[in-house]
């Protein structure tokens, strides 16, 4: 099938009404927990993952798919105008959008920020067509030693990339799998760490582990803080950013589109670290770099652009070769088997009506952001006045109603609770959740390919270096676990690490 | 070293490295062409080990924020308070049932815990709990414990 006939296909299946509705309700969903504090799009995510159990698969994928690039959008508003990020990609952005607020620019610069994520999604999109069936096509060469080592990869850098120690990273990476294999042993049958409980022989659910480390624990982190927020109270004025912003603006989004692609196809890359490279980038070639961080547009129109096109990238990998680079896909990736559908090469054979529909969902899922976000900035802006006193106690309820929806258990809520005060003491002492619940999604794949390999190779390491793409995985993997000995990549690492904090 | 939170940290993953391990062992390692069950937990568990014992290391030689300074200046509190209520809650809810416990919890989180107007607090309790009710039983068929309240629900 070529790409026009795919496409065509897809817009018939993401035009029905029925999957417009989901979209839609995705996208405005996605900017909600963008605009809200406290809740990100992973947390949303598994929230309504259940509620996507109740339509088709690929009306349930699309609304996931909206709530993730629809939050990166959503994201800029309560940097710019409260100057705390609406969730992690757009803690950069706070440096000179709200800087240009405070000087009565609060306008141009929500609208080069929706302008630039438009641009940028758009562009993510159009070589996820183009890239997806090529390398799909090479993905059905890959054996369990390539995918396992490129699983390996992805952990590894995933963990380099991450604040703090990356000892811990990887500790929070082997206790991911851990959890992981809880559960009946795919081959033996047997019950591995169960601790004779039935709720355990399925495994440990995703949501209650997501809901847990990242929502209640990020609540129970902003509770031992008095959240100040300070929303602009001058006219927020025209959005429509005047020809001297766009002179000033259109190489950076260029520069951060095409920076955020290339970091959100990379395994363990995504949105965060796009962002802050742009950044990083755009100070460093600009020739007036002492206007970054008192308004200049270009630092908020490159990591804008960086993390949109950084969430449309990141579908390559989990479209293609089943494997997701970051958290949020891998939550998609738990939505997908959960529908009963795999992720991967096969995808666009078996079902392209899933895969093209999800593509051409987001070319419309684009449009409609940028007609939520232009007009309705004034209505996100209400939103942000409410107290978190009450915003809290409903984040924790829609938490445990996610919960326990997902799995109709009450074990599930007591498993979110222990992973929330476990997520909120890993913050305390400096491990990152991120590498855990990767892992913890890659797990049984890990350990599946690793166990068909030595079997295959009866029992010899050597396949997975007598392989060209396995070994050069393990290659990059190896080269990821040296880089921080290296003094001037040690260095490097603490400043990105220093700066995300 | 007793007060570094490092150290403390290290030592906890140590021993949970070393649980893995030993549940590896049990479960069976069986052959390099016939991986068993606890093939990867043993090598895994190994693996948390050595990366605990890093950490460990790492603390002795730089150092680390004792478990006060951890805590200081913030609500630690409040957070105790929602943990205990969210504790109590997941245990209880399918006794109590979804509506009671979910107004209890909605109303001590914001009366006591973090205050709002407790009007305002009331309205919101209720409209959540009930709203949320409606579209899960009613709507998404989702079954939500009756508890306390199963004769006058069901």
């Amino acid at each position: 099938m070529d790409i026009v006939t795919g496409l065509g296909q897809g817009f018939a299946v993401a035009l029905q009404p029925i999957n417009l509705l989901y979209c839609f309700i995705g996208v405005f969903i996605g900017t909600l927990v963008g605009v809200l504090p406290g809740i990100g799009p992973v947390s949303a995510m598994s929230l309504l993952l259940p509620v996507t159990l109740s339509g088709t698969p690929e009306s349930g994928i699309i609304m996931m798919a909206g709530i993730y690039y629809g939050s990166m959008y959503g994201g800029s508003t309560t940097s710019v105008l409260v100057n705390i990020p609406g969730e992690a990609a757009s803690v950069v952005t706070c440096i000179d959008g709200h800087a240009m607020a405070k000087q009565g620019r609060a306008g141009p610069a929500l609208g080069i920020a929706a302008l630039g994520s438009f641009a940028a999604g758009t562009f993510a999109l159009v070589a996820l067509m183009l890239v997806a069936p090529a390398l799909a096509r090479v993905a059905i060469a890959f054996g369990p030693p390539e995918y396992f080592s490129l699983m390996v990869l992805g952990l590894t850098v995933l963990s380099f990339l991450s604040q703090g120690a990356m000892a811990k990273s990887l500790l929070m990476a082997a206790v991911g799998i851990i959890l992981g294999l809880i559960g009946i042993d795919q081959i033996t049958a047997q019950p591995r760490l169960t601790f004779d409980r039935l709720e355990l022989l399925d495994g440990v659910g995703l949501v209650p582990i997501v809901m847990g480390l990242f929502g209640v624990a990020e609540i129970l982190s902003n509770l031992e803080q008095e959240l100040k927020r300070e929303v602009i109270k001058a006219r927020i004025g025209g959005l429509w950013p005047s020809m001297q912003d766009w002179a000033q603006s259109k190489w950076a989004i260029v520069r951060g589109t095409l920076l955020g692609f290339f970091l959100g196809i990379l395994p363990g890359g995504g949105a965060v670290i796009a962002s802050f490279a742009s950044y990083a980038i755009e100070k460093k070639i600009s020739k007036t770099p002492e206007r970054f961080g008192h308004g200049a547009i270009e630092g908020v129109a490159a990591p804008e652009a960086a993390n949109n096109a950084a969430a449309g990238g990141a579908f390559i990998p989990l479209m293609t070769l089943g494997i997701p680079p970051n958290v949020v896909m891998a939550l998609l990736l738990g939505a997908f088997i959960i529908h009963g559908l795999q992720p991967g090469p096969l995808l666009m054979i078996q079902r392209p009506d899933v895969f093209w529909g999800i593509v051409a969902s987001m070319y419309i899922g684009n449009v409609m952001l940028l007609v939520l976000n232009m007009p309705l900035i004034g209505m996100w802006v209400q939103v942000l006045k409410l107290p978190y006193s009450i915003l809290f106690p409903l984040i924790l309820m829609f938490c445990i109603v996610g919960v326990f929806a997902s799995g109709n258990a009450s074990f599930d809520v007591l498993l979110m609770v222990v992973f929330g005060v476990l997520g909120y003491l890993m913050r305390k002492f400096g491990y990152e959740p991120a590498p855990l619940v990767l892992a913890f999604v890659l797990g049984p794949m890990l350990e599946n390919n690793l166990r068909k390999s030595l079997i295959l190779s009866h029992g010899d390491f050597q396949i997975f270096i007598a392989r060209p793409i396995s070994a050069v995985c393990l290659l990059l993997a190896v080269a990821a676990l040296a880089a921080p000995l290296l003094p001037a990549l040690a260095r490097r690492r603490a400043t990105i690490a220093a700066s995300e904090t | 070293m007793l007060r570094n939170s490092e150290f403390w940290g290290g030592l906890f993953w140590l021993l949970i490295g070393g649980f893995i391990v030993w549940a590896g062992r049990d479960m069976g390692l069986g052959r390099l062409n016939e991986p068993g069950p606890g093939f990867a937990f043993y090598w895994i568990g190994l693996l948390m080990s050595g990366l605990a014992l890093a950490v460990i290391a790492q603390a002795l030689v730089s150092g680390g924020p004792s478990f006060a300074a951890l805590w200081a200046g913030t609500r630690w509190v409040k957070v105790t308070i929602v943990i205990a209520l969210l504790l109590a809650y997941a245990l209880g809810f399918e006794a109590i049932g979804f509506i009671p416990a979910t107004l209890a919890l909605l109303l001590v989180l914001m009366w006591f815990v973090d205050p709002v107007d407790w009007r305002l607090a009331l309205l919101v309790a209720v409209i959540a709990t009930f709203g949320v009710w409606a579209v899960l039983t009613k709507w998404l068929k989702i079954q939500l414990p009756a508890g306390l309240l199963e004769n006058i629900l069901r």
